[in-house]
């Protein structure tokens, strides 16, 4: 380690930055109107020579430095040594070889803030994007030198980018678990009740987010041990998951953060709502805890039909079928319930109903929405789905856990957790060979899924080992698009996202078809699935896919993607009912927040927030990002997400659900002319369309006539 | 000239009839209920829903999640910060419960009149929400000692005191001049501190409280000028050059007393060059707003980018919401669907 760091003098309160001030300078029009791009490019020089550069340790050569950060605890040994040493030295060679440069401040900044290593005091980087690219690949190899060399050149291409846990954490001794996000079941008992707040404490620590299914607690007011009124019903359990919540992050680096989704036929629902209100009391104001609803195709059904709906005690439903109320389909039951006068119930309108989340919506963003019986009926698994998670991407089957009263368990239920990682869709598609890309994609995200152990929480471990669920999402769909000179949302942009999809399901499929065949097993329950009898095929066997315009098959045909033929999907079911896939789930497309920026995607397969987009978090302060792919000559193609609409983008999300397994993150965005009317109907066009969940609802204010700061490229419609 | 029927009878009642603050005018005059469905000046109503969908409270702000970055700042680093806030909360105390209501007595509409009040209770809202950053940061201790450095520092009491003397005077436009300024000018030296905490990640949830109520000043500021401007054009030429005169004088005491007052607090930290800046470029937008040309000349204003871009009022930021709520969200407006939305 040599000895020669310049030590950066002390940055007190009275430092201004002068990246920042470069930065900054992209929300501001230059003097002919035109963005200043280029005075982004000058701040990623000033950050990295004037902060970066000094504060990085140099080390003599490859060796000293890896064993000087094994001998430190810095790195994990084994991984390493799991290769020959001539084979990691040539690696990393190729790895700085590569010519790796940061596009965007925000890149460089998010990186070198949130990823790189650093010594323990926090003062000085131990690890380069490249250092970080290559720790992550041989970690994920596990020893296979092709792997390892395949998701070097993938990560450093930016075609493959693993979520934000396995990056930050892998190959680090002091670490967080890789995996990105847990579901979590609770039963009606206060055992599950005390075990799911130990469990989210636990899973905090360790990673992303957790959600908790809150359906099966019985309401407000239901008896105790025969004793009526007594339940305190959901509140309070959201007020003791927050709480836990704000108590538990990982080692720091990212804040604990959870989400609560409940049916929209539990009697607590507005209860629930009311709990996002912005006069709300404080004993049941819920800040930092998200919410989720799950609405049946039932409510919809009773909405148009102008009629109440009914709430069912979820208590009363355990005891006359045996069956929790998160398991069983409220549609198909919903008249049964309604004539069995055994099950109480309260009635409100529905309409009324829809028009209250819009308005939470408005208020707060929240809740997300998911289409009950849309994702079961595209769920190849056997089980029934009864919530997402943080990000509303994931869709899994789960089972219920028994406790003793000790809260050890007495049968081990199955639970759900997932590990992402996203294609940069201009980088696959630039590379021509988007099976080899999504193959090494699927093989490291599957390593991810089996070097994960979650001791703490059992139900989550034996979930992971049964299904090795991934999530395979995508990014940079607009950014891709508005580089071909195509617009988001157009008829050309929708059969663009439908083929990209169809393709890329394929090739996930066939790449988890081989992993069965290489190791000779299949996922747990693969037999009961839609994949074991083909009839999850039938939709490619049966017809023909291929792209309704001229300019998409041109796309293609210039990158020199293949289209995967009728013939193909064929012989990849014949191999799957003969071998079995290995991952119970492949694909769910998340928003892409972080990793985007580093990758310089537009986040998942969402318009542009904005041009230049105002980017705030705990970490970094304020700082602007331009749309990837943007310059001066080709802004038409940036339309943002509130001039592009909401029907555009449900169309474009309508096209990639169709192929997806899981469910993709759908954010929808609204100026503030709008009214609860027009949130309602957007959620009537998600469902009506196959949209599996609604994310977050955005609002965007602009500045009343006469406020506006004076040349913000921000405060242009 | 083709009236609706009804017109005649609007007018006969306006005329006829005063509104309640009027009283003390004439005790005998018949009182008249508000009218929103009879709008004279539709700034008033735009203004209102503006204000109405902006509300907010300092509960919905998760500052908790600042107590980490608070306890990593140095003493000097939280005395200024309590001290700017406290000068902020005398500035936003003063407008509560004189600045704003004293404009009731001078609207020229009886929405305006309501309008007043919903922005002097916002204005003790922002008073009330700097008490909300220091209860969820520090301790009584040091809360008891900033307000003591308030009540015993004398040029943030001849800051408040010079536009006080002005609101128990005699003339509206005088009064409005001094809100105006006040809103405008004097309180932006202290956004400052908070919006360079932001950009650089030290207070982000205190910085998003702190755009809230900047949105609500811009609208605030802005209001008071249309206001002043409608005023002024009932006046004579001379009364109007009276008026200018008056407000070119009192923008300059206050800048003076601005750059002593923030000087003392900033100076130590090497951020007052900047901060003057900053007022400057705000004391043209309050001229701005009064229909003012600028005093200071464009080189003199040219603030921090990162600053100015901080400022926008616009909710356009995309914020991470794990760590915070953010400053975008408002009160939507209601509305029932209808049987065609459902004709599925």
């Amino acid at each position: 380690m040599t000895t020669d760091i310049m030590e950066p003098t002390t940055d007190g309160i009275g430092a201004r930055k002068d990246y920042h001030a470069l930065n900054a300078q992209l929300n501001l029009f230059a003097a002919d109107g035109s963005i200043q791009l280029g005075k982004d490019h000058e701040a990623v020089e000033a950050y990295l020579a004037g902060h970066v550069e000094p504060r990085m340790i140099r080390f003599d050569d490859l060796e000293a430095k890896i064993d000087y950060l094994i001998a430190n605890e810095y790195y994990e040994e084994a991984p390493i040594r799991a290769y020959p040493w001539a084979f990691v030295k040539e690696l990393y060679r190729s790895a700085y070889a590569h010519g790796y440069r940061f596009s965007t401040f925000l890149g460089a900044f998010k990186f070198h803030a949130g990823y790189s290593l650093k010594t323990f005091d926090g003062d000085h980087y131990l690890e380069t994007f490249e250092d970080r690219v290559v720790s992550t690949a041989l970690f994920l190899g596990r020893g296979d030198e092709e792997l390892a060399g395949r998701l070097v050149q993938e990560m450093l291409s930016g075609r493959f980018q693993p979520a934000t846990p396995t990056f930050l954490n892998a190959g680090k001794t002091q670490r967080g678990e890789l995996v990105s996000c847990f579901l979590l079941r609770i039963e009606d008992n206060l055992e599950s009740i005390g075990r799911s707040v130990n469990s989210a404490l636990q899973l905090s620590k360790r990673g992303g987010g957790v959600a908790l299914l809150l359906t099966n607690l019985r309401e407000q007011g239901a008896p105790i041990k025969k004793i009526e009124n007594q339940a305190s019903g959901v509140v309070p359990v959201m007020k003791i998951l927050e709480d836990s919540f704000s108590y538990a992050n990982q080692l720091g680096a990212r804040q604990g953060a959870g989400a609560a989704y409940l049916h929209v036929h539990h009697p607590d629902i507005l209860a629930f709502l009311d709990t996002k209100r912005e006069n709300a009391d404080e004993k049941i104001r819920i800040k930092t805890l998200s919410l989720g609803v799950v609405i049946p195709d039932v409510t919809f059904e009773l909405a148009k039909r102008g009629e109440d709906m009914h709430l069912f005690s979820p208590y009363d439903v355990q005891r006359e079928y045996g069956t929790a109320l998160s398991d069983l389909s409220v549609t198909e039951h919903y008249d049964e319930m309604v004539a069995n006068p055994r099950i109480g119930k309260k009635t409100l309108s529905a309409r009324a109903f829809f028009r209250t989340i819009a308005e939470l919506q408005f208020e707060s963003g929240y809740p997300y929405v998911m289409f009950e019986d849309t994702v079961n009926a595209a769920n190849p698994l056997k089980g029934w789905i009864n919530m997402s998670n943080l990000c509303s991407e994931i869709l899994q089957v789960n089972t219920a856990s028994d406790y003793d009263n000790a809260i050890g368990y007495q049968q081990v239920g199955r639970d759900i957790s997932c590990n992402l990682g996203s294609l940069n869709i201009a980088a696959a598609m630039a590379s021509g060979d988007l099976a080899s890309t999504v193959d090494t994609a699927v093989r490291g995200l599957t390593s991810v899924s089996e070097l994960s152990d979650i001791d703490a929480v059992p139900s989550i471990a034996h979930g992971n080992e049964l299904s090795h669920a991934i999530g395979l999402g995508q990014m940079n769909l607009h950014g891709y698009l508005a580089s071909q000179r195509i617009h988001y949302g157009s008829e050309e942009g929708v059969d663009f996202t439908n083929m990209y999809f169809y393709t890329v399901t394929y090739h996930a499929l066939r790449a988890s078809n081989r992993i069965s065949i290489h190791r000779g097993q299949a996922f747990g329950d693969f037999e009961n699935s839609s994949y074991a009898d083909g009839s999850y095929f039938e939709k490619y066997t049966e017809r023909v896919w291929e792209p309704a315009t001229a300019r998409v098959r041109e796309v293609f045909r210039e990158a020199g993607v293949d289209i995967p033929t009728r013939q193909d999907w064929q012989e990849l079911s014949e191999s799957v009912q003969k071998h079995g896939i290995y991952n119970a789930y492949l694909q769910a497309v998340p928003p892409t927040g972080s990793i985007s920026y580093i990758n310089n995607a537009t986040a998942s397969i969402h318009p542009i927030a904005s041009k230049i987009e105002i980017r705030k978090e705990g970490k970094l302060g304020r700082v602007y990002f331009p749309a990837p792919h943007m310059d001066n000559e080709n802004l038409e193609f940036f339309k943002d997400s509130y001039e592009i609409g909401y029907e555009k983008i449900i169309d474009t999300y309508a096209a990639a659900t169709q192929h997806v397994d899981q469910g993709l993150s759908c954010t929808l965005f609204f100026r503030d002319t709008a009214t609860t009317r027009d949130i309602n109907k957007a959620q009537i066009h998600a469902w009506r369309q196959g949209i599996k969940t609604l994310y977050y609802i955005r609002l965007r204010q602009m500045a009343l006539t006469g406020t506006e700061v004076e040349n913000c490229v921000s405060c242009e419609l | 000239m083709s009236l609706s029927p009804e017109a005649p009878v609007a007018e006969h009642l306006l005329r006829d009839s005063v509104t309640p603050p009027s009283y003390r005018i004439d005790p005998a005059a018949r009182l008249r209920p508000i009218n929103w469905n009879r709008v004279t000046d539709e700034k008033d109503l735009e203004v209102w829903n503006r204000l109405t969908a902006n509300f907010w409270l300092p509960e919905k702000v998760p500052l908790s999640n600042d107590i980490p970055a608070w306890q990593r700042m140095s003493q000097e680093e939280r005395t200024l910060t309590m001290r700017v806030f406290t000068g902020l909360t005398m500035l936003d105390t003063v407008q509560a419960t004189v600045g704003e209501i004293s404009q009731i007595q001078d609207a020229r509409t009886e929405h305006e009149e309501a309008v007043y009040t919903n922005i002097a209770f916002m204005q003790a809202v922002h008073a009330r929400s700097y008490s909300s950053v220091f209860s969820t940061l520090t301790s009584t201790r040091e809360i008891d000692e900033a307000y003591a450095w308030a009540v015993g520092n004398d040029q943030l009491q001849e800051r408040c005191k010079k536009v006080l003397h002005h609101y128990y005077g005699d003339d509206p436009l005088k009064r409005k001049v001094a809100s105006t300024l006040l809103s405008s000018l004097l309180l932006y030296a202290g956004f400052y501190l908070p919006l360079h905490f932001s950009v650089h990640a030290t207070l982000t949830n205190t910085a998003d409280m702190i755009r809230l109520i900047l949105r609500d000043k811009a609208v605030h500021g802005y209001y008071s000028g249309y206001k002043f401007q409608r005023g002024l054009e009932t006046r004579s030429r001379e009364e109007q050059e009276e008026i200018r005169v008056f407000t070119y004088e009192l923008l300059e005491e206050l800048y003076e007393l601005e750059l002593d007052y923030s000087g003392a607090l900033y100076e130590p930290l090497g951020l007052m060059e900047d901060v003057a800046v900053f007022v400057r470029y705000n004391a043209n937008k309050a001229l701005m707003n009064l229909g003012y040309p600028a005093r200071f000349p464009a080189e003199e204003t040219e603030v921090n980018p990162e600053i100015l871009a901080a400022l926008s009022p616009g909710a356009d930021e995309n914020h991470d919401f794990f760590s915070g709520s953010g400053s975008s969200y408002v009160i939507g407006k209601g509305e029932d669907t209808t049987d065609s939305d459902w004709a599925f």
